[in-house]
């Protein structure tokens, strides 16, 4: 067995941290965090499909996952352009958005789309980076300090800041190490999902509801 | 993995996990600290906000108190005083009028004593143990308790706001053991240092079972709140069977 498999370890964490988002739904749904159970399915479906035509009909399916990420960082943008109060701060992630959406569309149409958006992703992942310490900023200046564990955006944005944290210095290395001749990168990605997908769980298991109305 | 992957792997992986474990800790510090500052300033606010309550209480009281001399005073010792001259006014005196009429002499005389112990205007130009005595002898005319008052040391002005603290928190004690206790005595020590007063008061009554703070009655409450105020020292020890003391000492500040 390939060790290239290992994958689907991320894809089982994807459905995991769904199935926990199912279970403590109620806990939840009263704010705008109910999306990411939507966010979290989508995710695990476009990976599966993305991964199971890769392997077994040998498809190029780096389409899929493109489409997934911008699909994905979007998403945040938009989650992140709810929850944050500061107009200043909204009117910066409403500017991230313009500029990402221009990265990926000159990506979509000059690069091939048989490659994985490089560049795209470290923009995404820069904004959302940005995004989740002013996330973070609003929750230091706020009563919710207090008991910022159960709060389920706390989560996420500790999830997110740590995994893009890792991946753009993965991405921007890159260019300088060949990661495809080296399979032993797969544990670097797998680890960073891990503490991703790790932080969803986290969050959807310990949240509780009078912390999350919005 | 021949060397070169594995110089570069190590490279790579290390660059991520001290990015990693750095943004871990300076968001954990940051959170700490921020959460330590938010409940230190929450502490705080709770701090003043029963301080303030406890001074509008005892603002409330005062006032209260103050109505209730005046009322006694100027209307109910009025009538008192007129039913007294009207059965000394009647002709006939037989020795049933003559008891009335003392009965009468001793009842204005209390009005005027509680009227005047209770008013904070009155108190304000009493010291604290002249307050005291004058309590004592009511007692001791009332034929309640035997209640004594002893001052050791050289008496010291106190600010008059803190003295009605400190005599409102005695008067609950008394009130106290007139009420519960089934004292027969009360002996009051106020005794004057350089920098502090330390007042001890204790009767011999019933006396009660020691209770944590938190079932403690309103007087016992009262009291502590008061005392508190004054940034008095409060104690009190007590016994089934062996009377009460309330131990207090009060600083003077310079």
């Amino acid at each position: 067995m390939s060790i290239s498999y290992l994958t689907y370890v991320i894809v089982l964490l994807e459905l995991l941290s769904a199935i926990f988002a199912i279970i403590n739904y109620k806990s939840y749904k009263d704010s705008k965090e109910k999306y990411f159970l939507y966010f979290l399915s989508f995710t695990f479906l476009a990976d599966f499909t993305g991964s199971l035509l890769g392997d077994f009909f040998g498809v190029n399916s780096y389409w899929l996952y493109n489409l997934y990420m911008v699909i994905s960082f979007l998403f945040f943008y938009y989650w992140y352009g709810s929850i944050l109060n500061e107009v200043k701060h909204r009117t910066v992630v409403g500017l991230f958005t313009i500029i990402f959406l221009g990265v990926a569309i000159w990506n979509f149409v000059f690069e091939s789309w048989e490659l994985y958006h490089k560049y795209t992703f470290v923009a995404g992942a820069f904004f959302t980076l940005v995004c989740a310490i002013f996330h973070f900023w609003q929750l230091l200046n706020s009563d919710e300090v207090l008991e910022v564990k159960y709060k389920l955006s706390f989560w996420i944005s500790t999830g997110l800041l740590l995994f893009n944290m890792g991946m753009i210095p993965f991405m921007l290395l890159s260019e300088y190490f060949d990661f495809s001749s080296n399979a032993y990168y797969i544990f670097i990605i797998i680890g960073l999902n891990l503490i991703l997908y790790g932080c969803y769980s986290i969050g959807f298991l310990w949240t509780k509801e009078k912390y999350n109305r919005s | 993995m021949d060397q070169g992957e594995v110089q570069s792997f190590l490279i790579v992986f290390s660059a991520i996990a001290l990015s990693l474990a750095v943004t871990v800790v300076i968001l954990f510090v940051l959170f700490q600290k921020r959460k330590n500052r938010l409940l230190k300033q929450q502490a705080r606010d709770k701090e003043t906000f029963e301080k303030e309550l406890s001074e509008t209480q005892i603002e409330i009281r005062e006032e209260t108190l103050r109505n209730i001399s005046w009322e006694l005073h100027d209307n109910i010792g009025q009538l008192m005083t007129l039913a007294k001259i009207q059965v000394q006014m009647e002709g006939s005196k037989t020795p049933q009028l003559e008891e009335a009429t003392e009965t009468m002499g001793k009842a204005i005389q209390e009005l005027r004593a509680l009227s005047k112990l209770i008013n904070p205007e009155a108190l304000k130009s009493l010291s604290l143990a002249e307050a005291v005595q004058l309590e004592m002898d009511r007692f001791n005319r009332m034929q309640f308790l035997k209640a004594s008052l002893e001052v050791k040391g050289d008496s010291k002005p106190i600010d008059p706001k803190e003295e009605i603290i400190l005599f409102r928190i005695l008067q609950e004690f008394f009130s106290n053991t007139v009420k519960h206790s089934k004292a027969s005595e009360l002996q009051v020590l106020l005794n004057y240092t350089d920098s502090s007063l330390a007042i001890t008061a204790k009767d011999n009554g019933i006396g009660f079972k020691q209770k944590t703070d938190a079932d403690s009655g309103i007087g016992l409450k009262n009291m502590r709140n008061r005392a508190k105020l004054v940034k008095a020292h409060l104690e009190l020890f007590s016994e089934k069977n062996e009377g009460t003391q309330l131990k207090m000492t009060y600083n003077f500040v310079d």
